[in-house]
Formats: C-alpha cells, sequence, structure tokens
C-alpha cells in the first residue's frame, strides 16, 4: 500500500462519514448540537439614584439558560421535553420556534436554521400553549379556522379533508358557530389543537396541552395527540409538568436541567422512577415512635422481605408509604393497611417532576 | 379606619416605584404649559386685558391648571370597569370593606403620589422657568381646601360612572363623554371668563365649576373679599355634600341588582 | 413572500369577521361613537371660546382653523382605526400573550394590528369629512382635480406621521415595564397638532417641525389648501416625512420584537 493508497482511502472514509452525516441529517426532522443560549441580566441598584445610573450603564451577569445540548428527533417521534421550572425548557423551545437566537451551538428544524427565517419556520409548525389560546377571541370557531386556511395557505381539498378529521376526532362541528370567547377550556384546548394541525405542519409544540384540564378531559387531549401523530405522522414535541401526559403519550423522553440534557432515552427506563412508584400518605391513629418499626415488620411479615415498600415520616403525623408496585401491586398494600391499622386519612401522591430529576440526579438511570 | 389608611399609604407606595412615568409626566407637562404660554402669548397679541384678565392671570390660571389636572382625575370608573368585568369586584362585596371608601382610599393615596411628583415640580416650574408669580393672601390659604373639596366631586363623579359599569359594558364611551365634559365644562382648560355669557350663566348652576375654576380663582383672582372666597367654597361643600348623597343612593340600587341578577 | 394583494385580502377577511363578531355590542359602538364625537368636539370648543373673545389666531381665522382640525381629525383616523392594538402592547408583552404573533407566516406587525379594528374611529373619520366638507364650502375652497389628489397624498403622509408617533411609543413596552407615560405624552401631543406652528417660536417650533413632527399631522399639509401661495417648501416633503418615519418606526418595533423573548425561562 503506498501513499497514495492510504490519502485514497483517508479519502474515502472522509466522504463516507460525510455521508452518513448528511444522512443523518435528512433522516432527523430537528438537529440541535451544542445549542446555548446566555442571557446578560442586569444587576439593578437600589434607591432612586441607582435606577437613574442602570439606564445608562449598568453591571451585567450572564445566565447559562441553555449551556450545550444535542439531540436529533426523527419525524413522527412524539417526545417529552421535561424538566423543572427554569430548566431551560422554554428556551430551548422558543429557539427550536425561531424567536430566539442561538448564543452558540447549531439548530436546524427540517434543514432550515428557524431564527433566520421565522416565517418558513412558523410555516412548517404548529404552536399550542396551554392556557392562551392562539384563536380569535371573538370570532366563532369556524371562522377561525377559515383564517387560518387563508394564513397557511391551505388548498380547499386539504382543508376539506382536515376538517372532516377533526370532525370524526372531537365532534368539532357541533363547535363551529360558537365563539372561542364562550367555549369551555377543554373544548378550547381541543380547538387550539386540531388548529395547530390545520396546516399540515411538520412539528407541533405542545405547552401544557393538558394544564387545569380534569381528568377525563385530559384523557381524551392524549388520545386525540396520538391519534393526529399516528395520522399526520407529525413530529410532536411536549413539555408539561404532567407526567402524566409524558407517560401516556411519548415512546421517549429528554430530561433537561440547568440548562443541561440529564436524560435523553427511551422512556421504559424512566417510567420506572414514576410509573412504578406511588407514594401513600398515611394518618394512622394512635402514632407513636414506634409506628414506622411496626409497619416495617408488618409488611415484611405480609410480603416477604422482597417487599420494596419504603416507609418515611415526612411532616407530623404523616406516615409515607412509598411501594415500588414492580414488586408488590399498590391494591394489596392499601387493602393490607386498611384491615390492619386504624387510619384517619389516605393520600395518594403522583411523582413529581422535581422527585423525578432528584432521582436522576442520584444516579437512578445509571 | 386604619385599613383605609393603609389602601392610601399602598398607593403611594406603589406609585413611586413607577420614576420613569413621573419623568414623561412632567416632560408632559413642560411641553403643555410651553403650548399654553404660546397660545396665550398669541391671544392675547393685541390687547393688554380680555374678559378682565390680564395674560399673567390667565397663564398662572392655566399652568396651575395643569399642575393639578391630574390631582383631580381619579380614574375610578376606569378601575371599577375592568373589576367589574374581570368579576374581582366581588372581593370587596365579601370583604369588610365599602366599595365607595375602597376606591376613595385608592384615589386619596395616588393624590398625594401626584401631589409629590407631579403637582410640586410643576408648579416649581412655574416659579422659576415661567417666572409666575404667586399673591400671599387669604385666597392662597383656602386653596388646598378648595382644592380638596373639589377631589371629593370630581371623585364622587367618577364613581357614579363607575356604578353605571354595573349596568353597561361600553365604559370608553361615557367616560370619555364625563372626561370631556368635566374638563371643558370646569374650566379646566379655558378660564370661565371666556365663554359666552349665556354658557357662562348655564355653568354657575352646575357642579363643573366647583372642581377647577373655584380653586383656581383663589390663586388668580387673590384681590376679593374673604366673604366672597368663603361662599365659593360653600358652593363646593353643597355640590359635594348632594353628589355624595347622590352616589349612596345610587350605589344601594346597583348593589341591589347586582345581588339579584348575580353581577 | 406574501404579495401586498394577500395581505390586504388577508386583512379585509380578518376584519370583515372581526365586525360581525363586535355587532352583538351594538349599545357600546353607539356610546363609544358618541364619546368619540363629544372628544372631538372639545377641541372645537376651545377654538369657539378662543375666537368668541379675539377675531384671529396668529392671522388664522375660525373656519381656516376649523378646516385644519378637520384635516387632523381625518389624518389621524388610520390610526385610530388600524393601529389601535397599540395601546395593549404593554399588557401583551407583561404577560407573555405576545409570544403568540410570533407563531404565524405572517407579518408580525401585521398580525398584531389586525386583531383590532377600531369602529368608533369610523365615527371620527365621518365627522372629520363632514367638518371638511362644509369648511371648505365657507372658505370657497375650489377642488380641482389636481387639488383633490393632493389632498388625498397629504392625509396619506399625515396619517403614517401620526401612526408612527403612537405605535413608536408603544414600542416602549418592550423595555420598559411601565410604559404607559411614554404613549400618553404621544397621545398629549397629539392634541397640539392643529394649533398654528406659527404661534410657537424657538425650541417648540424646532421641536413640533423636526424632532416629533406633529406640525406634519394636520397644520403645515393644509397650508396646501388654505394659503398654496405661501406654503414652505418644506411642505412639499411631507410624503417623505411620512415614509420614513414610518420606517424608523418599523425599524423599531422589529428590534423590539427580536429584544422581547417573553416572561419565563
Amino acid at each position: 500500500m503506498d501513499l497514495d493508497d492510504i490519502e485514497h482511502s483517508f479519502y474515502n472514509r472522509q466522504s463516507l462519514l460525510f455521508l452518513f452525516y448528511f444522512l443523518g441529517k435528512i433522516m432527523s426532522l430537528i438537529h440541535i448540537e451544542n445549542l446555548s443560549k446566555h442571557f446578560s441580566i442586569l444587576n439593578r441598584r437600589e434607591g432612586l439614584g441607582g435606577a437613574f445610573r442602570d439606564l445608562f450603564s449598568g453591571d451585567y451577569r450572564t445566565v447559562k439558560a441553555v449551556d450545550g445540548i444535542s439531540f436529533d428527533i426523527d419525524a413522527g417521534e412524539i417526545v417529552g421535553y421535561i424538566g423543572p421550572n427554569g430548566a431551560g425548557k422554554s428556551t430551548t423551545i422558543k429557539m427550536m420556534t425561531g424567536i430566539l437566537k442561538p448564543s452558540g451551538g447549531t439548530i436546524e428544524v427540517n434543514g432550515i436554521t428557524p431564527y433566520a427565517n421565522r416565517i418558513r419556520q412558523a410555516q412548517i409548525m404548529g404552536v399550542v400553549f396551554g392556557q392562551r389560546t392562539q384563536l380569535w377571541w371573538d370570532l366563532p370557531v369556524i371562522e377561525s379556522f377559515k383564517i387560518l386556511k387563508e394564513i397557511y395557505k391551505v388548498d380547499q381539498k386539504t382543508f376539506d379533508e382536515h376538517m372532516g378529521l377533526f370532525n370524526d376526532l372531537v365532534d368539532l362541528k357541533k363547535l363551529y358557530t360558537q365563539q372561542v370567547r364562550t367555549l369551555s377550556l377543554g373544548q378550547r384546548m381541543l380547538c387550539d389543537i386540531t388548529a395547530s394541525f390545520l396546516h399540515n405542519p411538520q412539528v407541533v409544540f405542545l405547552d401544557e396541552p393538558t394544564i387545569g384540564l380534569d381528568i377525563s378531559v385530559k384523557a381524551k387531549m392524549r388520545s386525540v395527540i396520538k391519534e393526529l401523530n399516528q395520522v399526520r405522522n407529525t413530529t410532536i414535541i411536549l413539555t408539561t409538568h404532567d407526567l402524566g401526559d409524558v407517560e401516556a403519550l411519548c415512546q421517549r423522553i429528554i430530561i433537561i436541567d440547568k440548562g443541561s440534557v440529564l436524560y435523553d432515552g427511551d422512556i421504559k427506563k424512566v417510567n420506572s422512577l414514576f410509573g412504578a412508584y406511588r407514594t401513600l400518605k398515611l394518618q394512622i391513629d394512635g402514632y407513636n415512635d414506634s409506628t414506622l418499626q411496626t409497619l416495617q415488620d408488618a409488611f415484611t411479615q405480609k410480603f416477604g422481605p422482597e417487599h420494596g415498600i419504603a416507609i418515611a415520616a415526612t411532616e407530623e403525623f404523616w406516615t409515607d408509604v412509598t411501594i415500588d408496585q414492580a414488586r408488590t401491586p399498590l391494591a394489596d398494600v392499601l387493602n393490607f393497611i386498611m384491615t390492619t391499622f386504624t387510619v384517619s386519612d389516605v393520600r395518594i401522591v403522583e411523582i413529581s417532576m422535581e422527585n423525578v430529576v432528584r432521582k436522576v440526579y442520584d444516579g437512578a438511570l445509571k | 379606619m386604619r385599613k383605609y389608611l393603609a389602601i392610601v399609604r399602598g398607593t403611594y407606595m406603589i406609585g413611586m416605584i413607577y420614576r420613569l412615568g413621573f419623568l414623561f409626566t412632567i416632560a408632559g407637562n413642560v411641553i403643555y404649559l410651553g403650548v399654553a404660554y404660546y397660545l396665550w402669548k398669541s391671544i392675547f397679541k393685541n390687547s393688554e386685558t380680555l374678559r378682565g384678565l390680564t395674560f399673567d392671570q390667565t397663564f398662572l390660571y392655566v399652568g396651575l391648571g395643569s399642575a393639578i389636572f391630574i390631582l383631580l382625575k381619579t380614574y375610578t370608573d376606569w378601575f371599577m370597569n375592568s373589576e367589574i368585568r374581570d368579576g374581582s369586584i366581588a372581593m370587596y362585596l365579601v370583604k369588610p370593606v365599602d366599595i365607595g371608601t375602597y376606591f376613595l382610599a385608592t384615589s386619596f393615596g395616588s393624590l398625594l403620589m401626584n401631589i409629590t411628583i407631579v403637582s410640586i415640580p410643576t408648579i416649581l416650574l412655574l416659579l422659576f422657568v415661567f417666572k409666575v408669580k404667586f399673591i400671599i393672601g387669604i385666597g392662597l390659604l383656602l386653596f388646598p381646601i378648595s382644592l380638596l373639596i373639589a377631589f371629593f366631586i370630581s371623585f364622587f363623579l367618577d364613581y357614579f360612572v363607575g356604578l353605571v359599569c354595573f349596568y353597561s359594558e361600553s365604559v370608553w364611551g361615557l367616560s370619555t363623554t364625563k372626561d370631556i365634559i368635566v374638563t371643558l365644562l370646569s374650566g379646566g382648560l379655558i378660564p370661565l371668563q371666556f365663554f359666552p355669557t349665556a354658557l357662562q350663566n348655564i355653568l354657575h348652576w352646575l357642579p363643573f365649576q366647583a372642581i377647577y375654576h373655584t380653586p383656581l380663582t383663589m390663586i388668580t383672582q387673590p384681590d376679593q373679599s374673604v366673604d366672597v372666597f368663603l361662599q365659593m367654597i360653600f358652593i363646593q361643600l353643597v355640590w359635594a355634600v348632594l353628589l355624595f348623597m347622590a352616589t349612596r343612593l345610587f350605589y344601594i340600587q346597583a348593589i341591589k341588582t347586582v345581588r339579584v341578577a348575580g353581577g | 413572500m406574501r404579495s401586498l394583494r394577500e395581505y390586504i385580502r388577508l386583512y379585509f377577511m380578518i376584519e370583515a369577521q372581526y365586525i360581525k363578531g363586535r355587532m352583538q355590542y351594538r349599545s357600546d359602538f353607539i356610546i363609544s361613537s358618541v364619546g368619540m364625537f363629544f372628544s372631538s368636539l372639545a377641541t372645537l370648543g376651545i377654538f369657539w371660546v378662543i375666537f368668541d373673545t379675539v377675531p384671529n389666531l396668529a392671522g388664522w381665522s375660525l373656519m381656516e382653523m376649523v378646516f385644519i382640525y378637520a384635516f387632523y381629525m381625518i389624518a389621524i383616523s388610520p390610526m385610530q382605526i388600524l393601529f389601535d392594538h397599540a395601546w395593549q402592547l404593554r399588557y401583551h408583552v407583561q404577560q407573555g400573550t405576545f409570544l403568540k404573533y410570533y407563531f404565524r407566516p405572517l407579518n408580525m406587525m401585521f398580525y398584531y394590528m389586525s386583531e383590532i379594528f377600531d369602529l368608533k374611529g369610523l365615527t371620527q373619520l365621518v365627522t372629520g369629512i363632514a367638518l371638511l366638507i362644509y369648511a371648505s364650502i365657507q372658505l370657497h375652497i375650489d377642488w380641482s382635480l389636481w387639488r383633490i389628489s393632493l389632498l388625498f397624498i397629504a392625509l396619506f403622509s399625515a396619517a403614517l406621521v401620526q401612526i408612527s408617533i403612537i405605535v413608536a411609543a408603544s414600542c416602549a413596552a418592550f423595555w420598559v415595564v411601565n410604559s404607559y407615560p411614554v404613549l400618553g405624552l404621544a397621545w398629549k401631543l397629539r392634541e397640539f397638532s392643529p394649533y398654528p406652528m406659527s404661534i410657537f417660536d424657538g425650541a417648540f417650533r424646532f421641536t413640533f417641525t423636526y424632532v416629533i413632527p406633529i406640525g406634519f399631522v394636520a397644520f403645515y399639509p393644509s397650508q396646501l389648501f388654505l394659503r398654496p401661495q405661501d406654503v414652505s417648501s418644506l411642505v412639499y416633503f411631507s410624503p417623505m416625512i411620512g415614509v420614513g418615519l414610518f420606517a424608523i418606526t418599523y425599524w423599531i418595533w422589529t428590534k423590539g420584537v427580536n429584544s422581547y423573548t417573553g416572561t419565563g425561562s
């Protein structure tokens, strides 16, 4: 093998790599690499004089809202993008939707850089913000849809087809003549979500789509989202505080905290963190120092030593019983407790976002 | 009483936080004073006195009018409307406060704040930039009292229109109409002496002139007997009491309607 | 890119629906129109009182002032009718509801302003037109075709000046928390534009002509019809001033829109 050959194969490898890279870019709808966003925040001075001086000069500090995140999202995926408040979720979403210009790194949606071309980006995406409608407040629902048809230049045939689909899914027709302001929150959310799919976008951003809705409407909302995703193969990025949404909809989850990606992968692994665990909060009559030990012994006796139940006293008079459902079903534990002890109050606690994040930090996914 | 004092204090503090607003309000007043100065200068171009007033007296009237303008505008009707619309007015119906007294307390807080950040600076401007002279006398002494009564009259009018909001959604039209009528017919922009005599005679029997014209006259025409001044204040008091009773009656009626119709 | 024609079509479509929706509040429309009518009359009332005392103001007669005022009413109507949403900008910016305007494939200023069509402004427009006709009959202004086209150009430029001042002032909301006083000041300045600029001198005339050119909203362009023989050449630049100011305002708007990132992280 002479020098020429070596050089040749080197070039080949280069071009092959390039080809892979290129294919990867074609295949993934959203490509984010080492993305960051830093804000300069003014440290305000005190008093009238200080406020006056701040008008002209100020002392700034940098806040790294997003600090070097990378991921790729493929067409048709539903991805849960979650994290506690202030983690950098909204900042990332704003960069993906083209509102914010990144401080560094690459972001491409369908091959275009969002902030460089807001209008083109807007044409291929849909956005729903939980509590704020994007429909026209004073107009009947159908008129909002007609205006959207014009804004997104949807042709009549596609429009009719989509309206037919929405009608099948959510019985939209009976809301047609109602003004948006007179709709219930659930109805309005259904309208907002279907409206965001009207122009057949490639990606839809859903921000807290089930916030403030009651259980049955939540379930309806989730099934509609799932259905739309399957029928139209639309990529959906879901940010939410409701882990039930994530469980019901996503195959993949990205957890972000303090501007960095904490976890990116299959939901099943994370599921073990919040899916299998449930916490019972109990108020046991005649609570005393030995109650915890008594419970522990009773569980071991009843369910064997591998019962997977953790007991802790978190606040006065309350005992927390955290159950790993993979080992012992919640119903059995509850049944056992109710028959064995005198319980004056019981609550089932959903695991919170903060708890999940804390567990990831503690190495639960390693 | 103490809870209302807390409201007065709170409103005062809130206003003081927004200092930028203060700069722009002052700038607005400087421009207004300048425009008024040139406008009246050109009206007085060919005459020493018009309708018994000299240029200096007229400009003092208009300038001082702009200094107290913000004090006599309580915006109570606008606030009430927004609270009625978003339903937060119900909070007052369940709390142990009287709506009218509550809004009076907020307005009074704003009054104190606006005296500090708008009226006093504007008066200083008048004194040192426009070289206006105040004549020390009984009129100057009675001016604060007259101004306070004027504030109450203005508040009752605003509150009355605010109560109409329980019945009508279109407060923009109502309040705008009221604002225009009050500012114009009270002599807030032009001294009433300049109005045609027939109109002056009618205005004499309306409450509006008690808002701007009475306190401003105390300063601009100070060389009148004490009796005249006291009579002016007496008329103001009569209007204040009459309007207070009117709002009280209207309030009782409005609350009845709200409780029945469910607001 | 979307063509101007598409935008106009879209605008008419949105407003037609909007007006249909507002028609439920017919009594509000009527009462608001009355309010609008009264507020138009206020300045006329001031003129009337002034001219009850003196025969002319810096050489301008009452009827000439009425003409200028009518011109002013028509010139500020497009701002009132089409750009009224500027007043709510600070609420949207503060509460984060402004975000939604980024998400449509439309020009943002267009989309934002299209959400409100202020019906009561029509009352002002109609009153202004009626007054203009009345005053020009009284003043024996002879309307040739050329004059009429000149009137349209002059009104268009004046309207742009007024729109620019108000929209630029409303943009303060992007940078300042309590931006109301800025807009309030711009609104107050508007009322001074029908006065003869010749009564001012020095700093005031300079400011109203070159800095915040409210003189171009009514007084300067009206001279084209009232005193064509002694119009200053500056007046012929008013279309450029209108377009230039609007360009500056649009630039400020774009800056604001880019700097605004919404509340929360």
